[in-house]
């Protein structure tokens, strides 16, 4: 059994394309092996500096196989029972005797027809094929050139290693020929490792500090950090930033380092963003969570003897609390209410206006929810902080940094939470904002920035989104949900347009909006584990209420199997499908024009459902109403055996149909069962 | 080696001896090495160039009256630009960092992606922030569009933060001790007038008159443009560029001012450059 190492060395990619990037390449080599029916055990590793492959139990060659090549029918090929010029021009043509030939059988009939015996390549010249065109095949976020051929790569690539157990293989990419060197740690290691073949990979690169195996370093972090936390103290966990920092290293190693305890003063939020956003470092935390002056930082070196690699992180960490401390003082010189003006110098967008033109929007949209002179405050104020010097500087700190300052100044906890909190959720695990007024005040935000975008043309495409609209819109539905707000979609979409000019027809992006956002609440109610026909059922229909919508959905969710129900979906698909197509004009239902007895139960049943559903509707008792729909399904069944709807007579056919239509707008108040699927079909 | 002056010095030495022309700072008011003409017209076109120099660049944004130890109205890059990029060019800058006598063995130098943009020139690149112990020092890119003219060969563009760099090697908290040579530090040399150009570009510049100067630039430079003196037209472009720093630093530009302005100054950059590699890039070097 034969091993393949390879290794693809480059210069520094950034840390959050390497997983998927090593991903991507080793299942698409997998997939090019497996066609050529090699078979392997394949593993990966990876450094800032490079991604590797090692395959093991590969066999010398490929298994030989047999490809039928079609030559002549046989109707042409014979004749007379010897073979034809067809027939021994298609053998030469294979290399072989008209006696070596087979006949098979097709749809047009009898073939001659030749089995060729195709050897398996051997394994090396596979391997350089398959991993060129991995290599090829990977795309990445952001592309750059380097050389003249205009090939385009993350970043330059510097060498390769090709073992084919202890040969090198000859593969070659961009102007690297591939070896048996490697690279060790830039500093701490060697520059040429030579490589006896594919088994030294690991262990010489570990003398060479170079440790392949994220998970790996990702342990030797964790270790760290938990030997260095002072006593009584804990990790403020991130784990995004040590994912980040597992693949910013080769050799990863932590130190401990603290700040003046007067950067205290500071808010913990500022604290944290100021350490993990620009330096990268792990805050540590008391029991309660209160930020304490240390911090842990990962270095790609196991070594400070002299300390003084922590001296240098010390001072650039007391430069930026430094600015931060100032931007404290200096921003709050200036209250908030005096700074509504200056968000004339603060751009939203383009043709969408300033931020204040934005607070206003937000505003009259607040005034429309709710009359609550609180949220009223909070939204005059909560694009304030975009002017001032500590958002500037740290921008992720917007809206929390606003309600800071707000609370600073002595704004009630209903008005500074809500301009906190507006901003959440950021993304779908992120929580809602907690308070009402936040929530509103967040809803408000968002829907007016889709809507906004939604009508200048500004839509999220597969590529593209500068303006988050599909996080925005997920947010604005799951805030929608978690607070249970009872707001049609249409009703917040209209109101938000109220406050544009229209450019394009405002019919035409409503359409559009509401579009974009039922389907973030299918998304978010598909995390949620409603089935997909359930929720095409329930939003199909107008959602006047999201939280509403879930239920009917868990529901309808909870009563589809059961007999009665399913047939009665089942009936009323026939129904929709008797009702496509024609025009029923809206008049009542003459009783007297019911003939059959059949369709005067229905009609009767219909007008004995009508006012039950209606109070169940308002009491949200889904499941009850959807019992009774199902209660239904006899009578159903009965009127479509016995009547016929498409009558010849136009006035008994009108009748029928009229009342069809009224059961379907019935039954469309509560979900449209005809898209639930049938279990078991 | 423990003075300013003996660091430019040093990495002077280094690039001279590695074959770079040292040439010297532009003449004219520029935020950033970049926007010398030794490399904003250097890494357009396929002719080969290496290149290195001292490059005061002023950000009047940035003015804290010296007051604060770490930002400055104006601070020194040495700007290097290999065209086109070696295939070793991180070991080589490397080793000018040794050069300078720091151990890298005893210190933690990390390539953090960091990808160089200026809208003005037209202009972007794709590389890393260099942190030393978690101090960036050197802003190191691989050049990828200038003028709005995609670039080939590429050239790698190495940008130091002298002051950075000195304030390491010097171990001072605040750039202002830095000595500048045996007998004067930074601050002597330079405070005085960190306060007086930050109350100048924050207090006293007279916006109107700025505003004329930025239309008058402008025009001059389609004039120049329109007579083929492509390289004063990118003077005047300059010209225009530290004009809108003055008035952006000076609070004198509305947002959507602002959006047109670095329009209109863009503009004039792709022009320029359209215009020298039609014309220049016929003479050989």
């Amino acid at each position: 059994m034969n091993k393949f190492l390879f290794e693809l060395g480059l210069e520094e990619i950034p840390p959050y394309m390497i997983t998927p990037a090593l991903e991507h390449l080793s299942r698409g080599c997998a997939a090019l092996l497996d066609e050529n029916q090699v078979p392997c055990e394949m593993r990966t590793f990876s450094s800032p500096r490079r991604l590797a492959l090692l395959l093991e139990g590969l066999p010398d060659r490929q298994p030989d196989r047999k490809e039928t090549v079609l030559g002549p029918p046989v109707a042409v090929a014979y004749k007379d029972g010897k073979p034809t010029r067809a027939a021994e021009g298609f053998a030469g043509k294979e290399g072989v005797s008209v006696s070596d030939l087979k006949t098979v059988e097709t749809e047009k009939g009898q073939y001659l027809a030749h089995e060729r015996q195709i050897g398996g390549r051997p394994l090396p010249d596979i391997l350089t094929d398959v991993f060129l065109q991995g290599i090829r095949s990977l795309s990445w976020p952001k592309n750059m050139y380097w050389r003249e051929s205009r090939f385009r790569f993350i970043r330059p690539i510097r060498w390769l290693l090709a073992l084919w157990n202890d040969e090198i293989l000859p593969l070659e990419l961009e102007g690297v020929r591939a070896g048996r060197t490697t690279r060790g740690h830039r500093f701490l290691g060697q520059q040429e490792i030579s490589l006896a073949d594919a088994d030294q990979y690991e262990e010489k690169l570990r003398e060479n500090f170079v440790l392949v195996r994220p998970e790996e370093r990702r342990r030797v972090i964790q270790e760290q950090i938990e030997a260095q936390i002072p006593q009584g103290l804990q990790l403020l966990p991130d784990p995004a930033l040590l994912e980040t920092l597992v693949h910013l290293t080769e050799y990863p190693g932590v130190i401990r380092g603290t700040f003046s305890q007067d950067f205290l003063k500071l808010p913990q939020e500022v604290l944290v963003t100021v350490m993990r956003h620009h330096q990268k470092y792990f805050s540590v935390v008391d029991r309660t969570g209160a930020v304490q002056p240390w911090f842990l930082a990962v270095l790609n070196m196991d070594r400070d003897p002299e300390g003084r690699i922590c001296q240098v992180h010390e001072k650039v960490l007391q430069a930026r609390l430094e600015d931060a401390s100032f931007f404290w003082e200096a921003d709050r010189k200036k209250p908030l209410a005096e700074r509504a003006g200056d968000l004339d110098q603060v751009l939203f967008q383009e043709k969408l206006g300033t931020y204040r033109d934005k607070t206003e929007r937000i505003q009259q949209l607040c005034r429309q929810l709710e009359k609550n002179p609180d949220l009223d405050t909070a939204a005059s104020l909560c694009k304030v902080d975009l002017t001032t010097e500590m958002v500037r500087e740290f921008t992720e700190l917007q809206g929390e940094m606003g309600g800071l300052y707000a609370r600073e100044e002595g704004y009630p906890e209903v008005v500074w939470k809500a301009i906190y909190e507006h901003y959440k959720p950021v993304s779908l695990e992120d929580e809602s904002p907690s308070s009402r007024n936040g929530a509103l005040l967040s809803i408000a935000d968002k829907i007016d920035t889709v809507v906004g975008c939604f009508g200048i043309g500004i839509l999220p495409t597969g590529s593209s989104d500068p303006f988050a609209l599909r996080r925005q819109s997920l947010g604005f539905v799951k805030v929608l949900f978690d607070h249970q707000f009872d707001y049609s979609l249409e009703y917040l979409v209209e109101q938000a347009q109220k406050n544009f000019p229209s450019k394009r027809p405002k019919k035409e992006v409503r359409h559009q909006v509401l579009d974009f956002l039922r389907r973030r609440v299918r998304y978010v109610f598909q995390e949620k584990g409603i089935a997909y026909d359930v929720l095409n059922a329930v939003l199909s229909i107008e959602i006047r209420n999201v939280y509403d919508a879930y239920e009917r959905a868990r529901a309808l969710a909870g009563i589809r199997g059961e007999e009665d129900f399913e047939a009665l979906a089942m009936a009323y698909k026939r129904i929709k499908n008797i009702l496509a197509g024609q025009t029923i004009k809206a008049r009542a239902v003459s009783e007297k024009q019911l003939v059959e007895p059949e369709e005067k139960n229905l009609y009767h049943a219909y007008l004995d459902l009508r006012p039950q559903l209606e109070t169940q509707l308002k009491n949200g008792d889904y499941i009850d109403a959807l019992k009774r729909m199902a209660g239904l399904r006899q009578t159903v069944d009965r009127f479509f055996d016995k009547v016929l709807v498409m009558s010849e007579d136009e006035k008994l056919r009108r009748n029928r149909l009229r009342m069809l239509h009224e059961i379907s707008q019935l039954f469309l108040t509560v979900a449209d069962i005809s898209e639930i699927v049938q279990e078991g079909k | 080696m423990k003075t300013f002056q003996e660091i430019i010095h040093r990495l002077l030495e280094f690039w001279m001896d590695y074959g770079c022309v040292i040439q010297q700072p532009y003449d004219l008011e520029v935020g950033a090495g970049t926007m010398h003409p030794e490399t904003f017209f250097r890494v357009l076109g396929p002719t080969p160039y290496k290149v290195a120099y001292v490059q005061p660049s002023r950000r009047p944004a940035d003015g804290r009256y010296g007051e604060n130890p770490n930002r400055l109205y104006r601070h020194y890059q040495l700007q290097v630009i290999l065209k086109p990029a070696p295939g070793d060019v991180q070991d080589v800058y490397l080793e000018s960092i040794r050069r300078l006598g720091i151990p890298l063995e005893k210190h933690d130098l990390v390539f953090d992606e960091d990808n160089w943009e200026s809208p003005t020139l037209g202009a972007w690149g794709i590389g890393w922030q260099v942190l030393l112990d978690g101090l960036e020092i050197t802003q190191f890119t691989y050049f990828q569009q200038a003028g709005g003219i995609d670039l080939m060969p590429i050239s790698a563009e190495l940008t130091y933060g002298l002051e950075r760099i000195a304030a390491f090697l010097t171990d001072k908290n605040s750039v202002f001790e830095i000595p500048w040579n045996r007998e004067l530090s930074y601050g002597d040399v330079r405070q005085r007038e960190e306060y007086e150009f930050s109350k100048y570009s924050f207090e006293v510049a007279d916006t109107t008159m700025l505003h004329q100067l930025f239309d008058l630039y402008e025009r001059e430079s389609n004039r120049c443009l329109e007579h083929g003196c492509t390289l004063a037209a990118y003077d005047y472009c300059l010209k225009c560029s530290h004009t809108f720093n003055l008035l952006d630093s000076r609070g004198a530009i509305s947002v959507t001012q602002r959006v047109e302005t670095i329009a209109r100054v863009r503009s004039l950059a792709v022009k320029i450059a359209r215009q020298y590699v039609e014309t220049h890039e016929q003479v050989p070097v």
